[in-house]
């Protein structure tokens, strides 16, 4: 009779309840700060601070959907924000000298650059199996000087770039603002390659157990070096958006940015231990993020309020997670010997 | 002939012999910069501006020892001089706002600790948070220009001299400092725990070994010597801003792992660490010399992180593969000996 109330339900579903638990957690999180922020911040619920708030997100998304894919193998990206700065600064100078390049042309620059910079990161950690932490915190700064070395102390402002770069941050096809809607489209591809592509599926065997997966036929490291080219052809694109909604770069363009992007993927449930976590959950960190920061902003606290935020965010985050993980091992290790005893027990008679 | 042979390449490999190269190599390179280069005064005071990122080198050290990683000490050591400064402010007597200073930094060490030893959260995330959210605490603390009006008695600590006006009070601490950390991990016990868990936390659990509480205690020393190392950057700069020491992590991890402490934990000396730390200051004291910018000095200390790890994990390869080979001859001669290394990846 034990048994079967304890295979009531399945340890898969066990665990699938508990992610949706946590998915509603923070959906919570995100409804408590919109009604503070709405009491407390002027202007928080006009229909241009949420347009404002969907470029914020847009970027931070980009960004968080291929930092997903990296923590999701149980690695870390910290050099995104120095990647965005490069791109950024590269396309939007690029166009600066050549008005006639098409946007799209610009972008794919800006892609291919950021690919550059997460094949080596992916290079460093597959091949040269540098924990992925100190590699991208060298590359981090590695990434910078070379902005430096690049701008030479110039900066690239609004007016050198041509009218339809411009207009590129300013259009809104059905209210939405494009960038969002090109964020839109990245997660939902992002989404699809980790729901339905194996190479997608791999990046969880990769983050559960590396071991396993290799004894499984994965191809361990390439799966590693595809994560972080996808994380940094993705910043490549997020530093594009950068440079068309800012408009004006300089060498310092994106940093910190990494904070934002890791922010977004903690506190939207993707496990730092890897193998857990959904571009949903992510795309919804980043909203939560944006939103915080822009209610910041609204009531005129400082830029280190958002650096707070960020930091304790990230470890309440990782603590919720290791607790709800720890149960949920407990439980299903509980299930396990009351299994064993039951089914021992059903043996002896005979 | 083969027995030489491998006596001579174990000195030669022995890391801390290449770091002494090296800092001669960049020695000649900088007499190549500059004819004041080799005076006395120079090489004594070379190290004075970089020293405390030695000091959070050498707290980072045991942490990196032990398996754990501690990428929140820069920002540990804004918030302690904040503090430092705000009690001063407040009337309270330099040594004793120092004390404070202190005590804060080995509180927030012990949090980092805490969550990493007791809650059981991996250290990369814990002090990846803790990272921004101390930094931006020490701006909420003072966002202003800090307080800079200290008695010479006190400053210097970071930018005196003894001994005819000629070897800093600066290097001195981190010396003793040196000597300290030595002793603690090279000749106690907990010394000894450290590698023991930095090897493999399961085993050093099963022997024994009180991890949680020597897990969370390492996390207290790094924070106190970032306190420390506070100290000396106000002794040296002379004001507490609250982004004292941003963008100091990059110096400190690469002093780290160049001084041959492996980032996977259970090995490392602080001699090597030492060395290092006069090696980075060489570098960065040299390519000042030839007029190049904070952000390329920063590529080529990137680079240098990048290649000591590769130049690691190279020698370590070769020395299992060696290892293996020896191995096998064993089991050749039918002496049968089951070799097992797990490595856990965290």
């Amino acid at each position: 009779m034990n048994l079967a109330t304890t295979r009531r339900i399945s340890p898969h579903a066990l665990a699938s309840a508990a992610f949706r638990l946590r998915e509603l957690g923070i959906f919570l999180a995100l409804a408590i700060a919109v009604l503070f922020f709405s009491i407390r911040a002027d202007n928080f619920m006009t229909v241009g601070n949420w347009q404002d708030i969907a470029n914020d997100v847009a970027l931070v998304a980009v960004l968080a959907v291929g930092q997903t894919m990296v923590v999701l193998t149980r690695n870390i990206d910290l050099s995104v924000g120095s990647i965005v700065g490069l791109t950024a600064y590269i396309s939007s100078d690029t166009l600066a000298h050549h008005h006639g390049l098409p946007l799209v042309a610009t972008a794919l620059i800006a892609i291919g650059i950021g690919l550059g910079c997460g094949i080596v990161n992916g290079l460093l950690v597959a091949v040269g199996k540098i924990p992925a932490i100190i590699a991208t915190i060298a590359t981090l700064a590695i990434y910078r000087g070379l902005l430096f070395q690049i701008t030479g102390g110039q900066n690239v402002l609004a007016f050198q770039l041509p009218e339809s770069f411009l207009d590129l941050a300013a259009k809104k096809p059905l209210g939405l603002p494009l960038l969002a809607w090109i964020a839109l489209a990245v997660a939902l591809a992002g989404a699809a390659v980790l729901r339905w592509a194996s190479w997608g599926r791999d990046f969880y065997a990769v983050g559960s157990n590396p071991e396993a997966a290799r004894y499984a036929g994965i191809p361990v490291g390439r799966r590693i070096m595809t994560a972080f080219a996808i994380s940094g052809a993705l910043a490549g694109l997020g530093g594009f958006m950068f440079a068309a909604r800012f408009a004006s770069v300089d060498a310092v363009a994106g940093t910190n940015l990494e904070f934002d992007a890791v922010t977004a993927v903690v506190v939207g449930g993707v496990n730092v231990f890897g193998g857990s976590g959904t571009v949903l959950g992510a795309v919804l960190g980043a909203l939560l993020v944006s939103t915080v920061q822009d209610g910041f902003t609204l009531m005129k606290l400082s830029e280190f309020w958002k650096m707070f935020f960020n930091g304790t965010a990230i470890v309440v985050a990782v603590t919720i997670d290791a607790l709800i993980t720890h149960r949920l091992q407990e439980a299903l290790r509980r299930r396990r010997r009351a299994e064993v005893v039951a089914a021992r027990e059903g043996e002896a008679p005979a | 002939m083969k027995a030489v042979g491998r006596v001579l390449a174990g000195l030669v490999f022995r890391w801390e012999a290449v770091l002494v190269l090296l800092i001669f190599a960049a020695a000649f390179w900088s007499t190549t910069l500059s004819d004041l280069f080799l005076t006395r005064a120079n090489l004594l005071d070379l190290t004075t501006p970089y020293i405390f990122i030695g000091l959070m080198a050498l707290g980072l050290t045991l942490v990196v020892v032990a398996g754990e990683i501690d990428i929140s000490i820069a920002s540990i050591l804004a918030v302690s001089v904040v503090v430092l400064g705000q009690v001063f402010e407040a009337g309270a007597n330099v040594w004793v706002a120092a004390a404070v200073g202190l005590l804060v930094a080995t509180g927030l060490g012990l949090v980092n600790g805490l969550l990493v030893g007791v809650v059981g959260l991996p250290s990369l995330a814990v002090t990846l948070g803790t990272l921004a959210a101390y930094r931006g605490l020490a701006f909420l603390i003072n966002s202003g220009e800090g307080v800079a009006s200290f008695p010479v008695g006190f400053t210097n600590i970071g930018s005196g001299y003894v001994w005819g006006q000629q070897v800093p009070i600066a290097l001195l601490v981190f010396l003793g400092a040196a000597v300290a950390l030595g002793f603690l991990l090279h000749a106690t016990r907990f010394g000894r725990y450290l590698y023991a868990i930095g090897s493999n936390r399961e085993a050093a659990r099963f022997s024994g070994v009180p991890v949680t509480l020597v897990r969370v205690a390492v996390f207290g020393v790094s924070g106190l010597m970032a306190g420390i190392a506070g100290l000396v950057y106000v002794g040296f700069f002379g004001s507490t801003r609250a982004d004292a020491a941003d963008g100091s992590l990059l110096d400190v991890v690469t002093a780290v792992v160049l001084g041959g402490v492996d980032i996977f934990g259970g090995a490392g000396t602080i001699l090597g660490v030492v060395l290092s730390v006069v090696l980075v200051s060489e570098l960065r004291n040299g390519m000042q010399l030839d007029n190049l910018g904070g952000d390329t000095q920063n590529i080529v200390i990137g680079v240098l992180l990048l290649a000591a790890i590769l130049a690691g994990n190279a020698l370590r390869a070769l020395q299992t593969s060696g290892l293996r080979a020896r191995i096998a001859r064993a089991r050749h001669k039918e002496v049968m000996r089951p070799s097992s290394r797990t490595e856990g990846i965290t």
